[in-house]
């Protein structure tokens, strides 16, 4: 069975990259353009991944994480943020609010298909 | 046992005189000279002449004392003691030719009365002068403490002193009048001699002796004063006008009359128990001079006290205002002066507040410019990375590598900006952590390998094992990626660009040569500023921001590090950098 992942960039463009390269890899993907569709999006759909940029109008990546997170069914998706913003302090502050893994953008294609997998692989 | 003989002896006495101090000598041969004066026979022409020597002895005793320890400028005061006692000199002399030529004193008044009451004017002066060298006289308080004083004494002496006289048989007005003007001479003498007695001058040995000499000489004044029908030459009270002169005399041989002018700053505070005692017994004047008289059953002068008494209340109570404007004053600077504290206090807050908040929006301005600059470089990287694949034509591919290079190098300027925005506002802070720089140099000079083989560059790498160094991995790899980078892109074609790593002495040390274009002495100097382009860089068309070398010269100031550049124009730089080992 292939995997879900949801994708939610406010971007268009690195929406449908981010879409076009998970899809080429092999993964079912869902879309959503800003934060509470993104929410709204997880409850429908359920996936096993969500690649989520950290602004975005409505509700933030952060949001979105929380809200993934304080949700018992949705609390084991995996979350990758993927965000223009590269400080340390903002890379620190995405792990410490629970993310799986923080991506700079701009990021290579490779990188983030190679961090998806092995987030999806079985332990 | 042997005594020494008498030609050794009188040198040694001679000696011994000449190295004793002119003032003590003359002070000990002026006590045997008073003794001698009784000694003679009382009210006998020798003794009216040999006071007037004594007179002058010591009249001409100041005059050389002034002359040898004054210079020119200064004797003014004791030339006024000087002939302020030849005044009574001659005044004594006079007598005493009455009493041995014509066997009776002078008419009174006389021109003897013209040498005495001159020369108490003069005394006065000289006091006066020195009493304004010291200083401080000038002042409201001053003054007012001064008119207090004279308020006072003058009521005393009037009513104990001067008055008298016009109650007593007395020869004519003139002679009355005469007599009277004594004691009111001697009030100027006893405010002199009180000014000096509290004023701030240092207690030098001359000092003294000349508020002694005043003393006696202001005491025989009042004892004769009070016996002016009794008194007889030879009296018991000349010898206290002797002994007046011939402190006086002492005070002015003495060498520290030099500085009798000068102000003890020890004294300046003003308010001296001696000042506060001085103005109390003068402002006390009225109600005591009443007490007395009427304890002595004396005639009783209701209005010369009454109007004294008003005198000095009414100057007590200017010196009183002028104590509580002044208490006022400095409680309204207080006021004042606490006031603006705690306004500047809250102003401080209020601008430490708007630094925080400064600082916050300038985290959130780099931050977001960061951002927007990313955003749209994603798209643009991402686009032309799927292209690349999909791209079959050799050119095409070509043009499309060339565009991903540039976003690449776009990117590259974009973080370096940032990064040197963010060091313009505050320190570098580091996450430090153990690092081995042998795997850091690997890594950044084998990153660097494809851009050296195209420009055509051979790199060399010598690294020993060196002790781990305290730091930021991600940031120590920046500086080396920077330094390398920087090597190759200002080595031309056929050159070779050296890295290696060795250590001593507590540091690790990172050596980055080329065999470049290099740079001219004047430049080495500007070479870690930001946005500093060397000439021969941009003669050469290399590209560049001007702020890898400020970026990095940062990261090695962080890390406790320092960072200098060896080069020799065409034939090469060599960077150092030394970083020091973990503790």
């Amino acid at each position: 069975m292939t995997e879900l992942v949801l994708c939610a960039d406010d971007d268009e463009d690195i929406l449908a990259l981010v879409t076009l390269r998970l899809r080429r890899a092999g993964f079912d993907v869902v879309t959503a353009a800003d934060g509470e569709e993104a929410v709204r999006v997880a409850r429908e759909r359920r996936p096993a991944l969500a690649v989520l940029d950290v602004m975005m109008p409505k509700q933030t990546g952060y949001e979105v994480l929380a809200a993934l997170r304080d949700d018992e069914t949705l609390r084991e998706v995996k979350v990758i943020l993927l965000s223009a913003r590269v400080q340390e302090s903002d890379v620190a502050r995405g792990i410490d609010a629970g993310a799986d893994a923080y991506l700079p953008k701009p990021f290579k294609a490779q990188e983030l298909v190679a961090k998806v997998e092995e987030l999806l692989a079985p332990t | 046992m042997t005594t020494p003989s008498l030609s050794e002896a009188v040198p040694a006495v001679t000696s011994r005189l000449r190295a004793a101090p002119a003032a003590w000598t003359f002070l000990g041969a002026g006590a045997v000279a008073i003794l001698v004066y009784f000694l003679l026979p009382a009210h006998s022409d020798v003794q009216s002449i040999y006071y007037v020597a004594i007179g002058a002895a010591s009249v001409a005793a100041i005059y050389v004392g002034a002359t040898r320890n004054l210079p020119p400028g200064e004797r003014l005061p004791w030339r006024l003691f000087a002939f302020g006692l030849l005044g009574q000199v001659a005044g004594d002399a006079i007598f005493a030719f009455y009493e041995v030529e014509l066997n009776r004193e002078p008419a009174s008044p006389s021109v003897a009365d013209v040498f005495y009451l001159g020369g108490y004017l003069l005394l006065a002066a000289g006091v006066f002068l020195v009493l304004r060298r010291l200083g401080g006289q000038t002042s409201r308080t001053a003054i007012l403490d001064t008119l207090l004083l004279f308020a006072g004494v003058a009521l005393v002496q009037w009513i104990f002193f001067i008055d008298p006289y016009n109650h007593m048989p007395f020869g004519t007005e003139a002679e009355r009048l005469v007599a009277m003007a004594y004691p009111a001479v001697d009030v100027l003498l006893l405010v002199g001699f009180a000014q000096l007695l509290v004023g701030p001058g240092g207690r030098t040995t001359a000092y003294r002796l000349l508020l002694v000499s005043l003393g006696l000489w202001i005491v025989a004044d009042e004892i004769y004063g009070l016996n002016v029908d009794s008194y007889q030459g030879g009296d018991w009270v000349d010898a206290l006008w002797l002994g007046s002169y011939v402190v006086w005399a002492a005070a002015a041989l003495d060498p520290s009359m030099a500085r009798i002018a000068q102000p003890d700053r020890r004294r300046l505070p003003r308010l001296s128990a001696a000042r506060l005692t001085v103005l109390a017994a003068a402002s006390l004047a009225a109600p005591v001079t009443l007490l007395i008289e009427r304890a002595a059953h004396h005639r009783v002068h209701a209005y010369v006290i009454a109007l004294g008494g008003a005198v000095l209340a009414a100057i007590v109570l200017a010196r009183l205002a002028g104590l509580v404007r002044a208490v006022e004053h400095a409680g309204l600077a207080e006021r004042l002066a606490r006031r603006e504290a705690e306004q500047a206090q809250q102003l401080l807050k209020y601008q430490n507040q708007q630094l925080v908040e400064l600082d916050k929006l300038k985290d959130e301005f780099v931050s977001s410019i960061s951002h927007e600059l990313r955003t749209p470089l994603t798209s643009i990287s991402g686009y032309v990375e799927l292209l690349l694949e999909e791209e079959e034509s050799a050119d095409k591919r070509g043009h499309l590598a060339i565009i991903d290079r540039n976003a690449d190098r776009l990117l590259a300027l974009v973080s370096d900006m940032l990064f040197a925005a963010r060091l313009q506002y505050g320190r570098l802070e580091l996450e430090r952590q153990s690092v081995d720089l042998r795997e850091l140099v690997m890594h950044s000079v084998d990153a660097a390998r494809p851009r050296a083989a195209a420009a055509a560059v051979t790199l060399h790498v010598d690294v020993a094992e060196v002790p781990a160094v305290l730091g930021e991995p991600g940031r120590l790899a920046q500086l080396l990626d920077n330094l390398v980078s920087n090597a190759i892109k200002f080595t031309p074609g056929g050159g070779r660009v050296a890295v290696s790593l060795s250590a001593h002495d507590g540091t690790v040390c990172i050596q980055v040569s080329d065999t470049g274009i290099g740079i001219t002495d004047v430049e080495r100097q500007r070479l870690f500023e930001r946005f500093f382009r060397s000439q021969s860089a941009l003669e050469a068309q290399i590209q560049g921001t001007g702020l890898g070398l400020y970026i990095s010269k940062a990261i090695v100031e962080a890390h406790g590090g320092r960072i200098g550049v060896e080069s020799e124009p065409g034939a090469g730089t060599t960077f150092v950098v030394e970083l020091p080992v973990a503790q």
